[in-house]
C-alpha cells in the first residue's frame, strides 16, 4: 500500500513535468482573427524600472499580439499577491508585476500571471550592466513573447542599414525598435544594402571605393572587412547561403548585370543568368534552393525565381511594370519587394505568383527585408520628405519610422538574431 | 508478485519522469544558446543580459586609383528615356566629337558615368546606370576607340543634377556623363 501511494506521488510528478513542457499556447499567431490579449504590465519601481517596462508594453503592444490595459484599472497593489478573482472580472488575461533593485547593475524579478488559469507561468531574475537597460527589457518582452505564443521574439533583433555619413555613405546598426544607433566606420563613395549572414556573425555588403565596386564582407566577431569579389563593371552583393560558404551577386563583367554565386572557400566563381539584359538583385531562400532576382528579359523589371543553380526560372511578378528588390520570407512561403504603382510601394506574393497585395500607400517605398520570425518588414521611405527606415507587421499594420530623424537612411536588412 | 510488479512499474515512471526533466531542460537550453549575445541559466538563478560587442568601429579600407579626374570635362551628357538604354541617334555627332578628342589624345583615359532618374528602386537603378555607361561605351568602341581607354561606372540614382519632381528633372538625371581621367602625378 505504501508503494501504491509512492506510485501516485511518481505519477503526480510525471504528469506535472510533461504538464509544463506541453506549454499552453494562449496566443495561435497563425489565426489572422486572433483577439489580442488583454495584458497588465505594472510599472518596475524606481525610474530605471520604469523605462524598463515601458520598453516592455511598447515590444508586446508592436506585435498587435497584446493590448497593455492602462494602469488605472489595476487592482492590485505590485507588492500585493496576485489574487485571480480581482483580474478575472476585468477581462485582463494577464499580469507581469516585479522587483527592481538599481546600484550599479540591475537587478529585476519578473512574475507574469495567468489569469484564467490562476497560476504563475513565468518568474524570473535579470541582471545586467546599467547601459544595457533596454537589452535586459527586451530580454524579459522575449521570454513573455515566448510564453504566451510558444515563439521566439524579435526583440532583441537589430537592422542594419545605409545612411549618409560626413558626405560619403556608412553602413550603421539599430535595435530593431530604432534606439541605440551606431556608425560600424565602414564608407565608401557609394554604399548598398548589406545582407547578413545566418548565424548574424558577418554582413556582405557592396561599395564604391576609387570607382570600382566591391563585394565586401565584415567579419563581426574579428571587426575585420575583406574584399570578396572585385571586377570591371557593377558588382552589387546579394544575400550569403545559409551555411556561410558561399555568396550570391550580381555583375556586369562580362558586359550585362548577371547573376553570380563565389564560394568562400574555394572562391569558384559560377555564373547563372545570361541575358544580354539586366539581371540583379539576387535573394536566397532561408532553405538555400532557391534565388529570387530581378531580370528585365521580358521588357521591364520583374521578379523571377529559380533554383540556386540557375535552373528552372520561373516569372512571379506579372501586374506593373517595376517590380525590384525581392525579400524571402524565412518560411519560404512569401516574397516581399517593391512594385510600382504610380510611386514603388511595398507588395508581397507568394512564390507561384498567387496571393499578391500591396501593403503600403504613402511615398517611395523600397528595400524591404523580413524580421526572422517573418512577422514583420522592414524598408525605407520617403513619405516624410527624407529616406528613412521604417518598419511594419507584414500585413502592413503599424507602419513607423525608427531612423534617426535628419538622417538619410536606406537600404535596411533585419538580422537573423 | 503484486508489489514487484509494482515496483518496476514505479522504477519505469521514474525514468521516464527523469528523462522527460532532461530532455525539457535541453531543449530550452537550445533555443536559448541561439539567442543573441546572452548567457542564460536555470530560471530560478538570475539570467545576465549581455551583448557582443559589435559596436567597434572598423576602418574600411580604401582602394585608390591610379587615375585623377581632369577639371576640364568638354563634353555634354547623352540622355535618356525612361527606364531605356539605348544611344538614341541625335546623340551620335556628340559621340563622334568624342571619338576623335579621345584619338588625338593618347594618354588620357575617359571615364563613362552612367546615372538615373530617383523613380526607379537603387539597385535596378544601378544596374540601368551601368548600361547606360556600357551603351555609350559600346557606340564609341564602334567608332574606333579603344576598349582599354574606357572606363564605365554607374552611380545609379545616387548623383542627381537636379532634385525636382518633374520630367524636365528626371530627364537631365538619366544621364551618360563624360570625365576625363588623366594618369595620376601628372
Amino acid at each position: 500500500m505504501r508503494l501504491v501511494g509512492l506510485l501516485m506521488l511518481f505519477i503526480l510528478c510525471f504528469m506535472s513535468v510533461y504538464s509544463s513542457a506541453d506549454a499552453k499556447i494562449y496566443i495561435d499567431i497563425t489565426s489572422p482573427a486572433a483577439k489580442k490579449l488583454p495584458i497588465a504590465i505594472y510599472d518596475l519601481p524606481g525610474s530605471s524600472g520604469r523605462e524598463i517596462s515601458e520598453i516592455i508594453r511598447e515590444d508586446l503592444t508592436f506585435t498587435g499580439l497584446f493590448m497593455c490595459i492602462d494602469k488605472a484599472s489595476y487592482v492590485e497593489e505590485q507588492t500585493q499577491p496576485f489574487s485571480q478573482k480581482n483580474w478575472t472580472p476585468l477581462g485582463i488575461e494577464a499580469v507581469v508585476k516585479g522587483k527592481a533593485e538599481e546600484g550599479n547593475e540591475i537587478t529585476i524579478d519578473i512574475a507574469v500571471y495567468d489569469v484564467f488559469e490562476g497560476k504563475e507561468i513565468l518568474n524570473k531574475q535579470y541582471k545586467s550592466e546599467k547601459a544595457m537597460l533596454r537589452q535586459l527589457a527586451h530580454s524579459v518582452s522575449n521570454d513573455i513573447y515566448k510564453a504566451f505564443t510558444g515563439l521566439d521574439g524579435i526583440f532583441r533583433t537589430r537592422i542594419a542599414f545605409v545612411a549618409d555619413e560626413d558626405g560619403e555613405k556608412g553602413i550603421l546598426l539599430m535595435d530593431w525598435d530604432g534606439a541605440r544607433t551606431r556608425r560600424l566606420g565602414l564608407k565608401g563613395t557609394l554604399v548598398l544594402s548589406p545582407h547578413w549572414s545566418s548565424d548574424g556573425t558577418r554582413l556582405a555588403y557592396s561599395s564604391e571605393r576609387g570607382r570600382q565596386w566591391g563585394i565586401y564582407l565584415l567579419d563581426f566577431g574579428k571587426m575585420t572587412e575583406k574584399r570578396i569579389f572585385g571586377s570591371k563593371g557593377t558588382n552589387m552583393a546579394g544575400d550569403l547561403f545559409p551555411k556561410g560558404d558561399a555568396i550570391t551577386f550580381s555583375s556586369s563583367r562580362d558586359g550585362s548585370p548577371d547573376i553570380y554565386t563565389l564560394s568562400l572557400k574555394d572562391d569558384t566563381l559560377r555564373k547563372l543568368t545570361s541575358t544580354q539584359g539586366i539581371e540583379v538583385s539576387p535573394a536566397v531562400s532561408s532553405d538555400g534552393s532557391l534565388i529570387a532576382f530581378v531580370s528585365d528579359r521580358g521588357g521591364s523589371p520583374q521578379i523571377y525565381v529559380m533554383r540556386a543553380d540557375g535552373s528552372d526560372i520561373r516569372r512571379v511578378t506579372f501586374e506593373g511594370s517595376y517590380n525590384t528588390s525581392p525579400n524571402w520570407a524565412p518560411s519560404g512561403d512569401r516574397i516581399v519587394f517593391s512594385c510600382r504603382r504610380g510611386k514603388n510601394q511595398i507588395c508581397i506574393v507568394k512564390p507561384d505568383g498567387s496571393g499578391l497585395q500591396q501593403l503600403t500607400e504613402a511615398g517611395n517605398n523600397e528595400d524591404p527585408s523580413f524580421s526572422p520570425d517573418g512577422r514583420y518588414v522592414a524598408f525605407s521611405s520617403d513619405r516624410d520628405g527624407m529616406k528613412g527606415v521604417y518598419i511594419m507587421r507584414a500585413s502592413g499594420e503599424a507602419q513607423k519610422k525608427i531612423s534617426p530623424r535628419g538622417l538619410r537612411s536606406y537600404g535596411p536588412r533585419w538580422s537573423p538574431n | 508478485m503484486k508489489s514487484r510488479n509494482f515496483a518496476v512499474f514505479v522504477v519505469m515512471v521514474l525514468v521516464a519522469a527523469v528523462a522527460g526533466c532532461q530532455q525539457r531542460v535541453a531543449t530550452k537550453q537550445d533555443a536559448q544558446d541561439g539567442q543573441q549575445g546572452t548567457v542564460h541559466k536555470h530560471d530560478k538563478e538570475a539570467e545576465r543580459v549581455t551583448e557582443k560587442s559589435a559596436d567597434s568601429r572598423i576602418q574600411s579600407a580604401d582602394t585608390g586609383s591610379q587615375y585623377v579626374e581632369s577639371k576640364d570635362s568638354t563634353f555634354s551628357d547623352v540622355n535618356f528615356d525612361f527606364d531605356k538604354y539605348d544611344v538614341k541617334d541625335q546623340y551620335k555627332p556628340l559621340l563622334q566629337s568624342v571619338a576623335s578628342w579621345m584619338g588625338k589624345n593618347g594618354s588620357s583615359k575617359l571615364s563613362i558615368e552612367g546615372h538615373c532618374d530617383e523613380r526607379g528602386t537603387n539597385e535596378y537603378n544601378l544596374a540601368l546606370g551601368d548600361r547606360r555607361a556600357k551603351a555609350v561605351r559600346d557606340y564609341l568602341i564602334s567608332l574606333g576607340v579603344a576598349s582599354g581607354k574606357l572606363d564605365i561606372i554607374s552611380y545609379g540614382e545616387e548623383k542627381p543634377l537636379c532634385t525636382d519632381q518633374n520630367e524636365d528633372c528626371w530627364g537631365r538625371n538619366r544621364r551618360a556623363h563624360f570625365v576625363i581621367l588623366n594618369k595620376a602625378g601628372k
